[in-house]
């Protein structure tokens, strides 16, 4: 792939979210875009595909260094868009045909590793040809000339320029004559100036003389500026690139052949050979290749790598598997469901790569004042210079204009607008990649954002507060009753088996995990919401609700007493009789996660109020909230109930997170301020949940939201730092401290500050890769 | 002070308003152009 990573990244702008998903008629499109340095080369690029005719909506991504372009194919076609990019100055390319996640990371990594080497490889040269070039001329100036020291200190500033900073000078150019301006711009035009100033000296040295002015030569200035600078852009490249090891690590789970089944024999094939419907074959201790479904064997399969839950989930036939994770115990052979792009990995790795180039709103500011940051500096140096001058020359200073020379480079060299730009960048991308390790995918840097703010969490409770599988949990007999457990089991699970009611499925189940051989229903009946019957081995079978009793005639009440406890501990009872008498009771429950109560005990730690929200009876909610010690419950909901519930929260001020299981909660999901789909769905970029939780546990929403709130403290930690080292730096490079203290900073130390203040915002954003969460 | 700080002082003005002229007002006049 041709696309190209700069070998500086400078300012890190803001890259937008992508365009919304395609509507009917439209297609998207993703474009490698290369040569793009800055918020204002990143601008130019998406106001240009904007006002293409059959766009409908364009975002460029500068850290991916692509544009995400949404067309109408009637009206324009991906060459004239690649065309139109490169128009304004930048280089663009079709994409290839297939987009593969793994292949683009792999070319990511791969041009990132190589941008490294380079940066080191430059930086040391250049630093020793600093070295040698600030301390050797001191030594030498008693047994070589003049002239021949200056001549030679030009060579290896030139050598450095052209080799080492050519990129700071070609890209300044570039970006000027786009009329913008970035960092290169301020060391083109600082180091610049103090070449031409010294070249002078050189060849003509009278110049100065005829002045008064002693030919004084920067070369060394110029040199080591190019090389700090270097050096700091390489730690910083090694410190972006940690910031997406997560996403590196994740890509690397997809192993490369996988051992098919075929006749008798197994073969290990290519991984890009494997076919849906394929018997996959896997040994313990190997990495599963695909997605599938287990179809022979039982074993235990370590899914922490995608779902951050450390203990090892029992397979056997039917259960769902994931390619990348690792058998553990057994050998397990499964057939292929999702391939390629469709697998559940390769969607992860989508999704993270698409969250972590992001903007989160925060930047917004940021983006405004890097967007004017480097014409202003440059007037501000103009203005140094000036004052400088005319000070000295008022005070009948000699040579006045060394000192504001040096002062006005100065403040070119230490203005530097990319910690600005790599504040929120970088943490979003650590952020993204440490909610990943945990199975908490967020997606993207407003949805991290939104969720940092969250005061109140709305949770769903089947599935979500419950294990969402009811299960038979009591059988009672009648008191006149002669009828075994297992008898009266059997009887009712055969009625039931002709119900396609969640709480007959339940029923059904539990005799079969007690090995009961269920009849065949006769005359089979369903009386919506009251219950079933029908005729099984002769008897007349009835399930139901007290009403259901009621309306045959029935009396229920010898089993009052019964029913009233276990609807208080939240079980559903279900009333059975048999040829017209009272035959017994069973009940069924969803069971509530062993997880749920420390997590909304932990949410209510971090200030969250947690509501409920369920279709169930007021009675069967409320015991539930109470066993899982939630005190607010909006019982007897249906969808558009949750909606509205949202809405009148958000109407209060709250800032609303819905955590549901996405299907059924989709459109309470999009309606909240931050959607949580909870569970694994295979379906993850379809979702329309901000943050979809690999693990069906309530304590990743403690995850997600732990971990929002500590990455908008990083954000505007970063924010805050950037910030003030340019509000302080240039000031002091300008020299405001000389008439008080004397002190007034040479360039060189203001290309070190300048180098390191963007180290120190990346260094920052790292430390949430250790966030404790819980 | 010297004919040459007001050489600097007007030279250096002219050059302020030239850097932004040509950032901000010339850039948004070639984007317009483009429209």
């Amino acid at each position: 792939m041709a696309r190209q990573l700069s070998v500086i990244d400078d300012t890190v702008a803001p890259p937008p979210a992508p365009p919304a998903p395609s509507a009917p008629g439209e297609r998207t499109i993703r474009i490698p875009v290369s040569g793009m340095t800055c918020a204002a080369c990143q601008a130019r690029v998406q106001r240009t595909l904007q006002r293409q005719p059959g766009v409908v909506d364009a975002g460029v991504n500068l850290m991916m260094h692509d544009a995400t372009v949404r067309y109408a194919p009637d009206a324009v076609s991906p060459e004239q868009l690649v065309a139109a990019i490169r128009d304004t100055g930048y280089g663009a390319e079709l994409p290839p045909e297939v987009e593969d996640a793994f292949a683009e990371q792999e070319a990511r990594d791969g041009a990132q590793a190589e941008e490294l080497a380079e940066l080191k490889h430059k930086a040391i040269v250049s630093g020793t040809i600093g070295a040698l070039a600030m301390f050797a001329p001191m030594t030498l100036m008693p047994f070589v000339p003049h002239g021949v020291i200056n001549g030679v200190l030009l060579a290896l500033t030139v050598f450095v320029m052209t080799w080492a900073g050519r990129h700071f000078y070609t890209r300044a150019w570039t970006a000027f004559r786009h009329h913008s301006a970035d960092m290169n711009t301020l060391i083109a035009v600082g180091t610049g100036a103090a070449f031409v100033y010294s070249l002078i000296a050189t060849v003509a040295p009278r110049f100065f003389l005829q002045r008064g002015v002693a030919p004084d030569v920067y070369y060394e200035a110029v040199i080591v500026i190019i090389a700090l600078i270097l050096t700091g852009n390489a730690f910083e490249a090694r410190a972006k690139t940690a910031t997406s090891a997560a996403l590196r690590a994740l890509a690397g789970l997809q192993p490369v052949s996988a051992r098919v089944v075929r006749g008798d024999d197994e073969v290990d094939v290519p991984i890009a050979d494997v076919r849906r419907g394929d018997v996959v074959a896997v040994r313990p201790g190997e990495r599963l290749p695909t997605d599938g479904e287990v179809v022979d064997g039982e074993s235990a399969v370590d899914e922490s790598m995608l779902t951050g839950e450390s203990a090892p989930v029992p397979k056997a036939a039917g259960a769902r598997v994931i390619g990348g994770t690792i058998n553990r115990t057994g050998a397990l052979r499964y057939r292929a469901t999702t391939l390629g792009a469709d697998s559940v990995l390769a969607q992860i790795v989508r999704l993270m790569r698409d969250a972590q180039g992001s903007r989160a709103p925060i930047q917004n500011l940021a983006d405004r004042i890097s967007g004017v940051f480097v014409p202003v500096v440059v007037s501000i140096a103009i203005a140094t210079f000036v004052i400088w001058f005319v000070a000295g020359d008022v005070a009948g200073v000699h040579a006045p204009a060394v000192r504001a020379f040096a002062a006005a480079v100065a403040v070119l060299i230490i203005a530097c607008p990319c910690a600005m730009g790599l504040a929120v960048p970088t943490a979003v991308m650590v952020a993204t990649g440490r909610g990943a390790e945990v199975g908490v995918l967020i997606k993207g840097g407003e949805a991290l954002q939104r969720a940092g703010a969250v005061d109140t969490v709305v949770v769903d409770k089947t599935g979500t507060v419950t294990e969402g599988r009811p299960t038979v949990t009591d059988i009672v007999a009648a008191p006149q009753s002669t009828r075994t457990d297992d008898e009266l089991l059997a009887l009712v699970a055969s009625l039931e088996s002709s119900s396609e009611h969640p709480l007959a499925d339940a029923i059904v189940r539990r005799a079969r995990e007690r090995g009961l051989t269920l009849a065949r229903a006769e005359r089979f009946l369903s009386a919506t919401g009251l219950g079933v019957s029908a005729t099984v081995s002769g008897h007349e079978v009835l399930a139901g609700n007290e009403a259901l009793l009621a309306e045959r005639g029935i009396d229920s009440s010898p089993l009052r007493y019964a029913e009233a406890r276990l609807s208080g501990d939240a079980k559903t009872p279900v009333y059975v009789a048999i040829d017209g008498a009272l035959a017994g009771l069973l009940a069924v429950a969803d069971p509530i996660k062993s997880t749920s109560r420390e997590a909304i005990a932990a949410l209510r730690d971090q200030g969250i109020d947690v509501v409920m929200l369920t279709g169930d009876t007021e009675r069967t909610a409320q015991a539930i909230a109470r066993a899982a010690g939630i005190e607010r419950v909006v019982a007897g909901v249906l969808p558009e109930g949750k909606v509205a519930e949202i809405e009148r929260l958000q109407a209060r001020g709250h800032v609303v997170a819905m955590v549901g299981d996405g299907v059924n909660d989709s459109a309470a999901i999009a309606r909240s301020d931050v959607g949580i789909a909870i569970g694994t769905g295979t379906d993850i970029a379809a979702e329309a949940a901000d943050v979809v939780l690999m693990r069906g546990d309530l304590r990743s929403v403690v995850h997600a939201i732990a971990l929002s709130r500590r990455t908008m403290r990083t954000m505007k930690q970063n924010l805050f730092w950037a910030f003030v080292y340019n509000v302080v730096g240039i000031p002091v490079a300008a020299g405001v401290l000389y008439p008080a203290f004397g002190w007034l900073l040479s360039p060189v130390i203001a290309s070190a500050a300048m180098a390191f203040s963007s180290v120190s915002v990346v260094t920052n954003s790292l430390r949430l890769r250790r966030a404790r969460l819980s | 002070m010297s004919g040459m700080a007001w050489l600097v002082i007007v030279v250096g003005i002219a050059a302020i308003g030239w850097v932004n002229w040509y950032f901000f007002i010339a850039s948004r006049r070639s984007d317009w152009g483009k429209e």
